[in-house]
């Protein structure tokens, strides 16, 4: 309670900030949007190496203590400002159901009804449809949305306080801010894993799908934080995210308790090789230092072209970098197979799919810039009405 | 969503069927090394999924026992993951049970590596991994899911319109008419786009089930017709299910196909018949003399990649003056099965009879036993002049009088001999006894009722150059 009284809510435009910190509660969305990402990182390495886990596996613990952090942070805010006439945040929240907290908070919460609900779901969809080994199915989808959600609660959380706050804890929110936005662009890749696998990166499809997750949220959250190198930021923390984790876990060992095994294997198996993403990130950057005066849509359709083109300029060639015998270690990873992947599949021989011929190519192509125009417009507009974001 | 839940909690799609009709689990009995182990292991009904195992060790110095499944008859390279370790039982130390996750759909191998006193012992069991039935949900299950699946979407459209309402706000103030105004107008683009959502889901979810079900199991049929007055050809017909065919059939002791032709309702007639295969691809069989009326066809065939399947069917025939049973065909008789609730004599010609050591103890459902079978001359003596019966002391068929199970078991088991040769590729002889004389007038066969109910049972020995047919009935309680 002392922190709300001394902390942020006295940043407001009526109160000077006396001692500038960044609330608990923050700091527990964040440790609970850290604890989704390396959970979920963890629980797919998992499945791909061990294969079989219970609930209570550390990979799942993890997960959990996202849902666990969230709801302490989440139902205190919202339960002292509804219950508590004196509480400070009570004129910088909104009403819902009878309740009153910052919206984050209840986008936190719905998150996390939503990861609850998926659990008994899931459940279900096991006993009726067998173990779905992949990410995109039904339950799975919810957990994510649940896990998305407690992400941009976190954001908004973050963006309320920083909208209202100036000086240095503007600075620190604004940090925070930015390495969320990082830890959504993380999440949104790995929904996309199973469909934006290295064998896939010579197809213009490839490209369309991340032009479909990335751009919105590179330009939602530069646009938002008005921070020059916004976007550079966000990818930059995706690319060390997933570059940590990926060279942290196979240094652990691993051993396959599911048949078939067609790939041994004694470590964990690590997600791969971060995709390129700061290289377009930085020139969306330069781009709207540069298109200040334009209008939104000018905006976004000049950076989905440029997205598409400098990420298929850098990522292609890396692709073919990452399945050459140079790739094939610790560092870039491309030696670590699933325990299932048998030595026939693409993937174990370091192939890709063929790019799409004729017609298709160029529909594909199209498609790419056009949805990279649509979601960065998209982008720019969630970032223009975050911007105004005070509750 | 919520018209999904319903859905699938109304309407569900059954087919217990596998290998044997309504008879899913795997009865093996054989010996890893110097162990004699009675092994039950009872397949998911979804797949990916659980299998339970249990073992029961006859010899009594076992110290631990690993299970691990493996592919049966994969070409490529293919490693063992970690072995589970079966737990034993408390009150009986001889006594394993175990779980294994059968991962894909086809067939398995269910290997078990026994340690004990007088040293190590593999066996390994076949095991078909078929979907056979997408389970419904629980009422309180979809209840739950409902109302949190309720919350999620009011709780959405709410938070919506509080964010325009609210949300963008400077402390303190409050929401004029046209904010208040502009949040509803979101709630209800919300709302559509949450309807929006939900369809999609629902049709995601949808695609995701029919693309299962595809997966479920659809038994093979037989089509039967009695040509040239006692001839009978049996179409075998596919009803289409992943990529099986018909033409990769393999000779179980020595035949395609194992026909049972059952008089039914009173199974009071049995003929264990085996039909040849001509080019047509259908099968054919010269029938013996037999009474008109109605009758079940069993087919038990084995594809190359050792799973057994049972192809049902069921035809009238006029009364047929047909031609003697030749080589191992056989056929027997017993009382109507209402007649005859709990029979464990069968009487057979010159005096013989076959007799079921059932013990005094109440039969019951899903719990795996020996059905111990005796041949015993005029003066009640075993008999002493035993010959193998297809490489094997006997051959059983257990029937529901319901008909919702039939199950063709050896002494091995409830697993097609060609399965077992699968998982020991370097004998010859695998599943098969290869004594020729002083042969025991006992045979035992592992098996369990799936379910209660009344049953037949069909046991068929060989002495002195003939088959004898006993026929048997067992009141099974849940």
């Amino acid at each position: 309670m002392s922190s709300l009284a001394t902390g942020v809510e006295r940043t407001t435009a009526e109160t000077p900030v006396s001692q500038p910190h960044v609330p608990w509660y923050i700091w527990c969305s964040v440790a609970a949007v850290t604890f989704a990402i390396v959970g979920t990182h963890w629980d797919i390495s998992w499945h791909r190496s061990i294969g079989r886990d219970t609930f209570w596996t550390p990979a799942h613990i993890a997960i959990h203590l996202c849902g666990v952090l969230a709801g302490i942070s989440c139902g205190y805010l919202v339960l002292s400002t509804t219950f508590n006439p004196l509480s400070p945040l009570r004129d910088c929240s909104v009403w819902l159901w009878g309740f009153r907290g910052p919206l984050g908070a209840f986008i936190a919460a719905w998150g996390g009804i939503a990861m609850i609900t998926s659990a008994p779901f899931d459940n279900w969809w096991h006993d009726a449809y067998g173990l779905d080994v992949k990410i995109l199915s039904p339950p799975h989808m919810v957990l994510a949305l649940g896990i998305f959600a407690v992400h941009a609660g976190a954001l908004i959380l973050i963006l309320g306080q920083m909208n209202r706050a100036t000086g240095e804890l503007h600075d620190h929110l604004r940090t925070m801010f930015l390495y969320i936005g990082g830890m959504i662009l993380v999440i949104l890749t790995i929904v996309q894993m199973e469909i934006t696998q290295r064998a896939l990166m010579h197809q213009a499809h490839f490209y369309r799908l991340l032009a479909l997750t990335a751009p919105p949220v590179l330009a939602g959250v530069a646009r938002a934080s008005k921070f020059k190198w916004a976007a550079t930021t966000v990818a930059g923390v995706y690319f060390g995210m997933v570059f940590l984790i990926g060279r942290i876990l196979p240094l652990f060992p691993a051993e396959p308790k599911l048949g078939p095994v067609y790939h041994q294997l004694h470590q964990f198996t690590p997600p791969e090789f971060p995709m390129l993403l700061i290289v377009p990130a930085f020139v969306l950057d330069l781009i709207w230092q540069r298109t200040k005066g334009w209008g939104t849509l000018k905006q976004a359709m000049v950076s989905g072209v440029a997205f598409v083109t400098v990420f298929a300029i850098v990522q292609w060639p890396f692709a073919t970098f990452l399945s050459s015998p140079a790739a094939r270690n610790w560092f870039f990873g491309s030696k670590y197979f699933g325990y299932y992947v048998s030595e026939a599949s693409i993937l174990a021989r370091w192939g890709f799919l063929p790019l799409e011929k004729g017609a298709d190519l160029w529909q594909e192509a199209g498609l790419a810039v056009l949805t990279a125009m649509i979601t960065t417009w998209l982008g720019l507009q969630w970032g223009n009405w975050m911007q105004r974001i005070r509750r | 969503m919520k018209l999904k839940l319903l859905s699938v909690c109304m309407a569900v799609a059954a087919l217990p069927l596998l290998a044997h009709v309504g008879s899913p689990d795997v009865f093996f009995e054989g010996n890893a090394g110097p162990y004699r182990l009675l092994i039950t292991i009872r397949p998911p009904q979804a797949v990916p999924g659980v299998a339970e195992i249990e073992i029961r060790s006859a010899t009594p110095d076992v110290r631990q026992i690993h299970i691990v499944p493996l592919r049966l008859g994969y070409k490529g390279a293919q490693f063992s993951p970690i072995a589970d370790s079966a737990t034993p039982s408390h009150d009986d130390p001889q006594f394993y049970t175990g779980n294994l996750w059968l991962m894909q759909t086809g067939s398995w191998q269910v290997q078990v590596d026994v340690d004990g006193a007088q040293g190590p012992g593999r066996v390994s069991v076949p095991v078909p991994a078929l979907a056979t039935k997408i389970a419904g949900m629980q009422k309180a299950v979809a209840g739950t899911l409902i109302f949190l699946g309720l919350v999620l979407c009011f709780g959405l459209v709410s938070i919506a319109g509080a964010a325009v309402r609210d949300a963008m706000l400077e402390p303190g103030k409050q929401p004029d008419a046209a904010r208040l105004r502009r949040s509803r107008a979101v709630m209800v683009i919300t709302a559509v786009l949450v309807c929006a959502a939900l369809y999609f889901g629902n049709s995601w979810w949808s695609s995701d089930a029919s693309f299962y079900s595809r997966n479920i199991y659809k038994p093979l049929q037989l089509k039967p017709s009695v040509v040239d007055g006692n001839r009978l050809v049996l179409e075998l017909q596919n009803p289409g299910w992943l990529n099986r065919s018909t033409d990769d059939l393999v000779p179980d002791h020595n035949h395609l196909m194992h026909l049972y032709v059952i008089h039914v309702p009173e199974m009071d007639l049995v003929w264990h018949l085996h039909p040849e295969r001509g080019t047509d691809g259908n099968f054919e069989q010269h029938l013996p003399d037999m009474p008109a009326g109605h009758y079940a066809l069993y087919g038990d065939v084995v594809h190359a990649i050792g799973i057994g399947e049972t192809a049902t069917g069921e035809i009238d025939v006029p009364a047929i003056a047909g031609t003697p049973l030749m080589g191992d065909d056989a056929g027997g008789s017993g009382p109507p099965v209402a007649a005859s609730p709990a029979r464990t004599v069968s009487p057979l010609p010159n005096g013989y009879r076959m007799v079921w050591e059932r013990g005094d103890g109440k039969l019951r459902a899903r719990q795996p036993q020996e059905f111990r079978f005796r041949l015993e001359d005029a003066q009640g003596k075993p008999a002493t002049d035993m010959e193998l019966y297809m490489g094997m002391l006997g051959h059983a068929a257990f029937v529901s009088t319901d008909r919702s199970v039939f199950a063709h078991v050896h002494p091995s088991g409830s697993v097609p001999m060609p399965a077992i040769a699968l998982t020991q590729p370097d004998n010859p002889h695998a599943g098969h006894m290869m004594m020729e004389s002083g042969l025991p007038a006992e045979a035992m066969f592992p098996w369990g009722f799936p379910k209660a109910g009344q049953y037949r049972i069909f046991v068929q020995m060989k002495r002195a150059g003939e088959i004898s047919t006993g026929v048997f009935d067992a009141a099974v309680e849940p």
